[in-house]
């Protein structure tokens, strides 16, 4: 016979007696088992009862009497035993039962509405960190001035120059001219003066920085199978400068504290900050958030300027293929058929307007690059 | 399971006395020295998860060490890492004790240690952390503390109030609030206790006679601080 309880009381050690509790009709019998032998027994009639809860977590029963050594508390937990006084008390008992029983659940309740609260509380502000940080991302960026992403583009620009061979004048630069017309007259409230520069390389590659200044490399334009593949690239550098995700970028790496500096107002000491930035911004990364907003827009774009969508898909597809060659456009714009993909579905959303062709010949734009063509299988 | 506490004081050890076959969880880097006889495994109490919960949530190791008397009878020395004294206590299956993180030491392969949670507020200010290990069962539990441990009797509904961080172990039967040590919320922070916690017998309050978080405070102040 094991102990189910432990019994309080003057006669007994601080730690409490451990117990055998029976119940039947007459009420209760503690069995003491540390008296041996004989073993000390008591019988406790109902009557002489009154119960609550108690312990460190509300989860004991407490019966206290008066008894031939005074006054004595049982402490019980087994649940047998807790179950089996339940239904064998009397009515008058029940209803301090009950209350006992409702006293625990109110404890439980409290407490885990308590730790539910806290939770949420915990949860809503990293939610908020998290969502929040990104507004107020774009709060800042908002409150830069064009003319700084200029500056700011301007000197990132002539750093990448400094090495580069640019081609000044051609049919080449005669037709990207073109298409950055047909596409920016399509903007409205355009705040950004573009100019395109055509680098003499046979990377595959093209890039915008913040405030308006795009770089095409030989390299893509040969690489492409027409005009309308380029003014694809084109309207999707574009709208990188549109949708100022250099700028973005720049002032999420700068950390939260300067987002907050510049949301209230100090944007003073950000210029010096954003100068030795400037280096960055040539090996700057878009993210892939960022990439998708730059191909949407950018088909839209193309579609009010009546330049075939579809080649920009084409190209997108025809890089994504596995290739030979330096294809820094994929290091920097990851291709996948999911990212066509999606422009598929886009460009089919969108209603079909006729293209108008480009004034130029490709080929001989191409030609005049002293390209060797590369057809694509 | 023998056990009988040497050198007692601020610096004692345990000598524990298996027979052949038995086994003990021990507080993982506890073992001194033991018989040859003696095999030291280590074990996730609770399982893996039980584990995972109990480090993570209490700061308690990860894995108890076992030793198992398994090539005949033989002893093992265990020691604490802090400075405190030892105490054997003897679970009868009904005794339960609330321990807090840092305070188990050894027990019987019949002691059952759990990682429970308290409530917010307790968790929040007792100074034990939101988790403290439940210890149940049956057999010998060895407990350790930082200075000298007092024991407090509490008969029912006698109250006590001990200093948070000053708390050991306390059986399941005797309850606690957390209140400000004064009436007031600036005079409960200058008088230095802060918070404390009002016991409710009836049972048994174990409470150590030093402050581990105090002394740390105390010692940083004589670590030079690196530039």
């Amino acid at each position: 016979m094991s102990s189910n309880a432990l019994c309080f009381g003057h006669n007994h050690p601080a730690s409490g007696a451990p117990c055998f509790v029976q119940v039947d009709a007459a009420g209760l019998t503690i069995i003491f088992e540390s008296t041996g032998g004989g073993g000390d027994r008591e019988v406790v009639p109902f009557a002489a009862l009154s119960v609550s809860a108690g312990g460190l977590d509300h989860d004991h029963l407490v019966v206290k009497w008066t008894g031939v050594q005074g006054e004595q508390t049982l402490y019980l937990k087994d649940q047998d035993a807790i179950r089996a006084f339940r239904q064998t008390a009397p009515d008058d008992l029940s209803l301090h039962f009950a209350q006992a029983a409702e006293l625990v659940r109110q404890v439980r309740q409290r407490r885990r509405l308590v730790w539910g609260l806290a939770l949420g509380m915990f949860l809503s502000t990293v939610l908020g960190l998290w969502f929040g940080s990104d507004l107020l991302v774009q709060i800042a960026v908002s409150r830069i001035p064009v003319e700084w992403e200029q500056k700011l583009g301007e000197s990132a620009y002539r750093d990448f120059l400094a090495q580069q061979e640019v081609i000044k004048e051609g049919p080449a630069v005669a037709a990207l001219g073109e298409m950055t017309q047909r596409l920016t007259e399509q903007i409205p409230n355009n705040p950004y003066k573009f100019e395109i520069t055509v680098v003499k390389s046979d990377v595959i590659n093209a890039f915008a920085l913040p405030g308006g200044h795009v770089v095409v490399f030989t390299g893509l334009m040969k690489k492409a199978d027409s005009g309308e593949e380029v003014a694809g690239v084109m309207s999707h550098e574009l709208n990188h400068v549109l949708r100022r995700h250099g700028l973005e970028r720049i002032v999420k790496s700068l950390g939260l504290l300067t987002v907050v500096t510049i949301v209230l107002g100090d944007q003073q000491g950000l210029v010096g900050m954003m100068k030795q930035l400037s280096v960055e911004l040539l090996t700057l990364k878009f993210g892939r958030e960022q990439e998708t907003e730059a191909d949407v827009t950018g088909l839209q774009l193309l579609q009010r300027a009546k330049i075939d969508p579809s080649g920009m898909i084409k190209f997108f597809e025809r890089l994504s293929e596995k290739d030979e060659g330096r294809m820094e456009w994929l290091s920097t714009h990851p291709m996948s058929t999911a990212r066509a993909e999606r422009l598929k579905a886009e460009l089919a959303a969108l209603p079909k307007k006729s293209p108008e062709p480009f004034t130029f010949d490709w080929k001989q734009v191409q030609a005049s690059l002293g390209a060797q063509l590369v057809v694509a299988p | 399971m023998k056990s009988e506490i040497l050198y007692p004081g601020a610096f004692p050890m345990v000598r524990v006395e298996l027979t052949a076959g038995e086994h003990i969880k021990a507080e993982s880097g506890a073992m001194v020295a033991c018989s040859p006889t003696i095999d030291i495994e280590s074990k996730m109490e609770g399982g893996f998860l039980g584990a995972l919960s109990r480090k993570f949530l209490t700061g308690e190791k990860f894995f108890f060490q076992t030793l198992r008397a398994s090539r005949g009878p033989g002893e093992a020395l265990l020691a604490p890492t802090v400075p405190g004294e030892i105490v054997i206590l003897e679970l009868d299956g009904v005794n339960e004790y609330m321990v807090q993180k840092d305070g188990f030491l050894a027990g019987a392969d019949g002691i059952v240690i759990e990682s429970k949670m308290q409530s917010l507020s307790r968790g929040l200010l007792s100074g034990e952390g939101f988790f403290i290990l439940k210890m149940s069962g049956k057999g010998t539990l060895v407990l350790n503390s930082f200075g000298a441990i007092h024991k407090i009797e509490l008969k029912p509904d006698q109250e006590y109030i001990v200093d948070n961080s000053h708390l050991v172990a306390w059986s399941s039967t005797t309850s606690y609030n957390i209140e400000k040590a004064t009436s007031g919320w600036i005079a409960s922070v200058t008088s230095g206790e802060g918070f404390v916690c009002r016991f409710r017998g009836p049972g048994l309050v174990y409470i150590q006679s030093r402050n581990p978080g105090s002394f740390g405070a105390w010692i940083r102040q004589f670590i030079p601080v690196s530039e």
